[in-house]
């Protein structure tokens, strides 16, 4: 698996069950970024509460999260919400679609939950963009901070929409590693196949220009800036948008990801190596003939 | 093996096969202890010249013989950052497991990567030319293998970088 | 209570204790007269050299080559030297080079490789031509010259 997915697979698997099956339920579960769920069935067997909890809510909703969680789940937005979460939505079971096609459907657009709260500063900068394009200027500068070090940066412009990501190295191998994976993100866009791709710029420690204004940006080794540069042809056509939004959200997880991949491969391959050399040594030792010592009682002496 | 690196291993092996002629040997200074004298350094008459053996600045062993205990030092080659840390996750990793790689110190000697400890018990209870054989092999493939994990760590990244962006296009 | 006597080293009053100069004879010359040599030597061996005579030019820098503390500048005149002839031989003629030195001489020789490779990057020898050297001397002299470069504590 190369690729992440955008949508939560515990949610798809578990309502797509209870559908089937309705049952009582009570679980709690994390998404990428620290996104808390909670899934259960507070008073009907057939009616789920999802709620979930996102660092950036307030953030979010500044951006016109709730409209687009309204676009997108009408009336199952719980007008109540669950204590120490941000945002629930009540599925009865008893209306999900009949047919497979439009069950799956159903769940999926519950599975994407997440997807679609950070979506709202995306589809705010690609609106922007859209009435900048007559009158000139810039966007407003939306940030959201998703995790507690990192933050995204939305700006829209006239011509396009820039994305910052901002990410911390928790320690040196990350940095290092890192480096070369954002090397290659700018690198690769040479390529005549990927030319279509947005733009990559990327650069440690110093911010870019765009962000350098904000207050309480580190400015220490540890952090890396990753700028997208999205032009219309990213987001003019509204399926093409939604794919470009799924994509771009993941792309902190992404990298640390493949980090971490790469790390376990190192490491998998260390262990080979080392018991490889381990046999040459032991190769080494001359045959030691363990005869059974017996003391004079007839009991076993042990070497230590 | 590579033409290149041959006269450096050759050299490195007839200079540990030289210094690999222990025995025992308790310590003049404390009664009942016997420990190797190169660690302990405790009477001069027993150490010997340290020889160093040298590609460049960078790749370079220094072997520090002593009457009943010789100690190598590997500096191995790290031509950039990511050959660096590679090099310090490999090692670090191998000198954890040093309880199991007898002849392996726990920690090298300042300005060199890794240390190796052969004392007269070793040489007793191990083949010679093995030990030798055992320390050529590691300074054969321990570049090898930092190299081949500096590749599959770009190829990686190009293609993680790639199919990222190819997504774009979707 | 003063505590420093503590860190005393009392070894070094001991009656029995061993001392740097009693591991090896002395070199009896003078620094400056070492020194002086050294210089003479370097212009004899251009001289070997100018007439492409490489085993005369080793065996005049080799022979009573200056050892012990004290004379660092004749052994720096006397390496530089020495790197000056190795760079200038070719590596077809080594073999036969080394095969002509005395066994006193091989072994000095050995003493200088070792001493050039534990500089690497300084003097203006690649560590290829160091090497070459080495292990063509080993094949000539064998194990027990390196042993010799090790046990002796005329160090150069």
């Amino acid at each position: 698996m190369i690729l992440l997915e955008p949508h939560n697979v515990i949610i798809q698997t578990t309502v797509l069950e209870k559908i089937q099956k309705p049952g009582s339920l009570d679980v709690v579960f994390v998404d990428y970024d620290n996104v808390r769920f909670h899934l259960s069935t507070p008073e009907r067997k057939t009616v789920l509460l999802l709620s979930m909890n996102i660092r950036c809510w307030d953030e979010l909703v500044q951006y016109g999260a709730l409209d687009i969680l309204r676009r997108e789940y009408g009336s199952l937005l719980s007008s109540k919400v669950e204590p120490d979460y941000n945002v629930s939505l009540e599925i009865d079971l008893e209306q999900a679609p009949a047919e497979a096609e439009a069950r799956d459907a159903f769940v999926l657009s519950l599975a994407m939950m997440k997807r679609n709260a950070l979506a709202a500063p995306f589809e705010r900068g690609f609106a922007t963009q859209k009435e900048l394009e007559t009158t000139g200027g810039q966007g407003e500068l939306m940030k959201v901070h998703y995790r507690d070090e990192e933050a995204m940066y939305i700006q829209a412009a006239p011509d396009r929409v820039t994305v910052i990501f901002s990410t911390v190295f928790r320690e040196e191998t990350d940095r290092i590693f890192g480096k070369v994976f954002l090397q290659e993100f700018v690198d690769a866009r040479r390529q005549p196949s990927i030319q279509n791709a947005p733009q990559v710029l990327y650069s440690s420690r110093d911010p870019p220009l765009e962000i350098r204004h904000l207050p309480g940006l580190r400015n220490s080794e540890d952090i890396g800036y990753v700028t997208f540069v999205l032009f219309p042809r990213h987001f003019s056509h509204s399926s093409v948008a939604s794919g470009t939004i799924s994509h771009i959200q993941l792309f902190r997880d992404y990298l640390h990801y493949h980090i971490k991949c790469s790390k376990a491969y190192m490491h998998s391959r260390m262990r080979h190596r080392v018991t490889e050399f381990q046999k040459v040594l032991n190769r080494a030792k001359t045959e030691v003939a363990t005869t059974e010592r017996k003391t004079a009682s007839g009991r076993t002496m042990l070497s230590r | 093996m590579s033409n290149v690196l041959r006269p450096y291993l050759a050299a490195v092996r007839s200079t540990l096969t030289a210094a690999l002629t222990l025995e025992n040997f308790a310590s003049q200074v404390v009664e009942r202890h016997n420990k190797p004298e190169v660690e302990s350094a405790s009477s001069k008459e027993v150490l010997l010249n340290p020889l160093t053996i040298s590609r460049n600045e960078n790749e370079r062993v220094l072997i520090e013989p002593s009457g009943n205990s010789i100690r190598l030092s590997i500096r191995i080659k790290q031509a950039d950052e990511i050959e660096r840390i590679l090099c310090n996750k490999f090692t670090r990793f191998m000198m954890q497991r040093a309880d199991s790689f007898i002849v392996l110190r726990r920690k090298p000697v300042p300005g060199y990567d890794i240390s190796f400890l052969i004392t007269n018990t070793h040489t007793e209870t191990m083949l010679k030319h093995k030990i030798v054989d055992f320390i050529i092999q590691f300074m054969e493939e321990v570049d090898k293998e930092i190299s081949e994990m500096k590749l599959s760590l770009n190829a990686r990244a190009r293609i993680v970088a790639e199919s990222y962006l190819t997504a774009f296009n979707a | 209570m003063d505590q420093a006597f503590r860190k005393i080293d009392i070894d070094i009053y001991d009656e029995d204790v061993l001392q740097e100069s009693e591991l090896y004879e002395a070199d009896p010359r003078d620094p400056v007269e070492v020194l002086e040599d050294a210089k003479q030597r370097q212009a004899a061996v251009r001289s070997f050299l100018a007439k492409n005579d490489i085993p005369g030019a080793l065996t005049i820098i080799l022979d009573n080559a200056p050892y012990g503390p004290n004379v660092d500048d004749a052994k720096i005149i006397t390496l530089q030297t020495l790197l000056t002839i190795l760079n200038t031989t070719k590596s077809t003629e080594i073999t036969g080079v080394i095969k002509g030195l005395s066994l006193d001489t091989q072994d000095t020789l050995m003493k200088y490789l070792y001493k050039g490779m534990a500089m690497p990057g300084w003097g203006d020898i690649s560590g290829s031509v160091r090497l070459g050297w080495h292990e063509k001397l080993t094949e000539v002299a064998g194990v027990g010259c390196i042993v010799r470069t090790m046990t002796d504590r005329r160090t150069v």
